[in-house]
């Protein structure tokens, strides 16, 4: 499939990106590029075969139910925002 | 491995770490220097040598971090604007299992940001240059660490590996690198690429230097669930391949790889006749899909492990914010390079409904295939051969401009990774033009020793 | 309109009890705590975090699976959903879209209906947004609290049948032990899927998001089927939209339209190796299961109580054992204890009292002590208050009854005096003739008098038969 201007635009909304226009048009060119050379996957036969999304079977690995302490505490954690008030996290209103 | 003792000052071996590191400051190895600190620990080191205290394995070794590694000394920065005022409260599992044997970080080196590239171009600070050629890429995207190693100016370096990115920078700079098998190094409280392939390794002027330093960081970390059992716990010369049987991956020795790179992987079987093993070519079809299955399944971890970033909690947040869709959008437009966003889109774009079958689920099936193909080849080799990347270091811009030409440097390199197999680095020969050669051996699971074992034998062949 | 057709689905949020949260190890239990205070690194999501699985959740994941009779899938996994919002601090939900843990399963209403589960699974909450003028803060301390989604079939079809399902869904998870059920502190939200339609094609169906009362969903539920209904009356169509409730006005509102829906772009989650229990195990657990609200009620359906009543009772895991363990010792002895929980202990002033003080062995010893007049039901009332505080629980009925003086004079002999006493009081001469000239309505007075003189405690009934024998 060929991406088209579109196609960037959806993905760039999709990515939380905020483009100027002069990324788009490169954009569209090095996309369609990639999507068009990982497109010969289509020729590979997979029919039947399970997918791998772990590299090798780990099963049930899990902790016990119990409070732990932590390396860094809620100011370290606060002090590397931009902006915290009454000890929360500032943010433009969410409308 | 040089290490502080009764006659070594650790305060010495830091002192010309970090001297050399300014000798060498054109090449651009370093993104900060942790010069007061490192110092500030080898004077404790040398303390406990002089009062006869215990010291660890590594005592006073100065080494190069790659900085995509939190550490609670100085800034990680991951080379992106994103993160280029942010002070990790965290420190790495791996850093820290390092700095209780007596290692000292003496600087934080150069990578594409966000590991997201195989030159070091992509560096929001900048590219780092060739050991070997100032004209040329490090390679990448570890490319600080594998020059700052190259140059001598560390005894060993970290590095995270996800498609290639120690072994090609290894490789491109004639040193050792060794991407071990997935999930023997924790990655606790290091920047996340692609978490199914992500891998901490090394890079190291000698076989020995590499094995111990990935002794030290290997084993299970509970703080990160796909860790496996220490496996790295033999001498490396016990570590002796059973079949001495090699498979030389046929479909690497023509096209698309340079007749000079194909000549050296040729020279390196032979010498591995000499040292005594049995070379057979292989033909393994599948290979060939690796890169486009690699470069699905890869983007779409990304763009999932790059979601976090959005100014709210920490990192960079744009100046100009009207909405919070603007604190978002114009945080990461601003905080990514332009190859960070290229594979958030493509992530984002196999993953999206209606594409998901077709290109994410069909690359993770086409995986399925590929591990079966490595499993029947192990059954026959110790190891398979090939050659790390297609042509020795390219020149700075070269490839810059054409994201594709780009992801073909790891067409040979993102296939173990894409299998969780162990593969090496292993530094053979040089080009007419003066360009060292690595050799890539890949072995089965939990053969990373055994790998290093049978390179240092050919090595060791007059 | 009763020619429209009503069908409802909902999905639930279960908050789970655990100790700690779903991936990371610090406190879950937020409630009073300062904003942000249980929030680890890996909470808030900084680089190079990774998630670790709580052992325990999966077990009351199997607890909460077998309440609800449904299948427990051996192997499950999870997978990321995506989306961008500052309460989601990672920037996806680690959840269960392809396999979660809990399969089909049904539901036995009280009414006798049947709800249908089409599954359930398991996933991480959100952190909590309060909005000021022109910004918002984000408190993390919810956010990687275990959840369980239930969703249901669209099997219920009507307001009451939702709320019935819901408390029904709420009972089920109490007993099971999975969540502290406070509805008011969100440990349980529910979406309501709602549709009408005039054929047996479903119509376009609405969901009211997040109701945290009984009561809202079923005003909800009444309310977007009168809307919905009045849109198609006017000629208009059903709009296919997320909406919200607002208690105060009573009223559903429109949110956001399928149209604009997201992609959420779900990926198997590479950092959380898949679970894979053994059958063994899950038959452990079940093993371990308490008596659940239904068999309960086959068991109460003996004493014939008044629904109700039994209901009631049920919404206290803690009364229904107790009141089973009677019906166990001696059923004739059951109902008055019953009607006690429901009648006295549940009144307002009693909610806070710790149900659990008073043993079945002193209830049944109450019980019977009424059943054989030693103590008066006004009397058994005051008693059952006291076995109630902490300070008593070492001791029986009877003995709280003697301490209280409560205890009935059955001894007739003890009665016979007081009784000679009083008929030859000149005060009760009058009403001593009356009644041996058989005007026997005069003996209540005596009877009365018998009473005062013994401070409540002869028992009226035995007084007045003795009173008889003597003036006969």
């Amino acid at each position: 499939m060929a991406i088209t201007r579109e196609d960037v635009l959806h993905l760039a909304e999709l990515s939380n990106l905020r483009l100027s226009e002069d990324q788009i048009e490169p954009l569209i060119k090095d996309l369609d590029n990639i999507v068009g050379y990982i497109s010969q996957l289509d020729e590979l036969d997979t029919e039947g075969v399970e997918p791998t999304y772990q590299c090798f079977d780990m099963k049930n690995v899990w902790r016990e139910d119990t409070i732990e302490e932590f390396e860094a505490n809620r100011e370290d954690l606060l002090n590397l925002t931009v902006e915290s008030e009454d000890n929360q996290i500032k943010v433009p209103k969410v409308l | 491995m040089k290490i502080a003792d009764k006659n070594t000052k650790a305060v010495d071996l830091v002192r010309e770490a970090l001297e050399k590191a300014k000798e060498f400051e054109q090449y651009h190895c370093f993104i900060s220097m942790n010069e007061a600190r490192a110092l500030e620990r080898a004077r404790e080191i040398d303390e406990k040598i002089a009062k006869g205290e215990k010291v660890g394995r590594l005592a006073g070794v100065p080494y190069a971090l790659k900085d995509n590694y939190l550490s609670r000394e100085g800034v990680t920065t991951a080379a992106a604007r994103m993160l280029d005022n942010f002070p990790s409260p965290i420190t790495a599992t791996a850093v820290a299992k390092l700095e209780a044997e007596g290692a000292i970080m003496i600087g934080r080196t150069n990578l594409d940001a966000y590991a997201h590239g195989s030159s070091t171009e992509n560096s929001y600070f900048g590219p780092t240059h060739n050991a070997h050629d100032m004209e040329r890429v490090a390679g990448g995207s570890s490319g600080g660490s594998a020059v700052a190693t190259a140059l001598g100016i560390v005894q060993f370096a970290l590095g995270s590996d996800t498609g290639g990115s120690i072994r090609q920078p290894a490789s491109y700079n004639g040193v050792w690198g060794v991407k071990p098998t997935y999930g023997t190094v924790s990655r606790y409280g290091v920047v996340a690429m692609a978490s199914s392939t992500d891998t901490m390794g090394c890079f190291a002027k000698t076989a020995e230097d590499v094995d111990l330093v990935m002794s030290i960081m290997a084993g299970k970390d509970p703080k990160d669930s796909t860790t496996i059992d220490d496996f790295w716990n033999r001498e490396l010369e016990d570590a002796k391949p059973k079949k001495k049987k090699i498979g030389l991956i046929k479909d690497f020795l023509g096209g698309g790889v340079d007749a000079e790179v194909v000549k050296a992987i040729r020279d390196y079987a032979d010498k591995m006749k000499k040292a005594g093993f049995e070379i057979e070519e292989v033909e393994m079809p599948i290979m060939k899909y690796g890169l486009a299955i690699y470069y699905i399944v890869q983007p779409a971890e990304v763009a999932s492990n790059l979601s976090r970033y959005d100014g709210v909690r920490y990192g960079h947040r744009a100046a100009e914010i009207t909405d919070l869709d603007s604190v978002y959008s114009n945080t990461r437009d601003e905080g990514f390079m332009p190859e960070n966003k290229r594979r958030i889109m493509i992530g984002n774009f196999v993953l999206s409904s209606g594409f998901f079958d077709a290109y994410y689920l069909k690359a993770q099936k086409a995986r399925t295939l590929l591990i079966n193909a490595y499993n029947e080849a192990f059954e026959k080799y110790d190891a398979l051969l090939c050659a790390v990347a297609p042509a020795p270091a390219f020149k700075l811009g070269e490839k810059i401009n054409d994201p594709l030409q780009m992801y073909m440097e790891d067409m040979m390199s993102v296939l173990p990774s894409l299998a969780g197999l162990p593969a090496i680095s292993a530094p053979f020969t040089k080009s007419k033009g003066g360009l060292p050669i690595g050799v890539q051996l890949i072995g089965p699971r939990k053969s990373d020793q055994v790998l290093l074992n049978i390179a240092k034998t050919v090595e060791e062949v007059k | 309109m009763e020619e429209y057709k009503t069908t409802i689905g909902i999905e639930c949020h279960v908050q789970l009890n655990t100790k700690t949260k779903l991936f990371s190890a610090v406190d879950n239990d937020a409630v009073d705590k300062e904003p942000n205070s249980c929030v680890s690194p890996i909470d808030y999501a900084l680089p190079g975090m990774l998630p670790v699985l709580n052992k325990a959740a999966i077990e009351k994941c199997v607890r909460a699976g077998l309440a609800m009779n449904c299948k427990i899938n051996l192997v499950s996994r999870f997978d990321r959903k995506h989306y961008y919002y500052p309460d989601l601090p990672k920037g996806y939900q680690i959840t269960q879209m392809y396999q979660p843990i809990i399969g089909a399963g049904v539901i036995h209403l009280p009414d006798g209906s049947d709800v249908h589960i089409e599954h359930a699974h398991l996933e991480e909450d959100a952190g909590k947004l309060t909005h000021f003028g022109t910004y918002s803060l984000v408190d993390l301390n919810r956010a990687g609290t275990p959840l369980i989604e239930i969703v249901s079939m669209p099997d219920i079809h009507s307001p009451a049948q939702a709320r019935a399902y819901c408390e029904e869904l709420h009972r089920l998870m109490m007993y099971a032990g999975v969540t502290n059920g406070d509805l008011y502190q969100g440990n349980m939200r529910f979406d309501i899927n709602v549709s009408v339609s005039k054929t047996d094609k479903l119509g376009t169906r609405t969901e009211t998001k997040n109701l945290n009362s009984f009561r809202s969903i079923e005003r909800a539920v009444e309310y977007e089927v009168k809307r919905q209904i009045e849109v198609l009356e006017k000629g208009g169509k059903v709009k296919q939209e997320t909406r919200g409730w607002n208690d105060a006005t009573g009223k559903t509102t429109s949110q956001r339209s399928k149209e604009e829906a997201q992609d959420y772009r779900y990926m198997p989650e590479p950092d959380v190796p898949p679970v894979v229990l053994e059958q063994s195990y899950v038959d452990k657990v079940e093993a371990s299961m308490p008596m659940m609200p239904d068999e309960y009620r086959s068991k109460f359906g003996l004493l014939n109580l008044d629904h109700s009543e039994s209901e009631a009772i049920l919404n206290y895991p803690i009364l229904a054992q107790r009141l089973n363990e009677v019906c166990d010792k001696n059923i004739s002895l059951a109902p008055r204890v019953a009607h006690w929980f429901s009648g006295v202990l549940l009144s307002e002033e009693n909610q806070d009292k710790n149900f659990a003080l008073a043993t079945a062995e002193e209830l049944a010893e109450l019980s019977e002590m009424v059943e054989k007049k030693e103590l008066s039901s006004t009397g058994a009332k005051a008693v059952l208050m006291e076995m109630y505080d902490r300070k008593n629980t070492a001791k029986t009925a009877h003995t709280l009854a003697k301490e209280m003086n409560l205890l009935q004079e059955n001894d007739e002999g003890a009665l016979e005096a007081i009784i000679d006493e009083v008929l030859q009081a000149p005060e009760c001469a009058k009403a001593a003739d009356d009644v041996r000239n058989g005007e026997m309505k005069a003996i209540g007075f005596l009877v009365g008098q018998v009473m005062k003189k013994s401070k409540g405690k002869a028992n009226p009934a035995t007084v007045n038969g003795l009173i008889k024998k003597k003036l006969s």
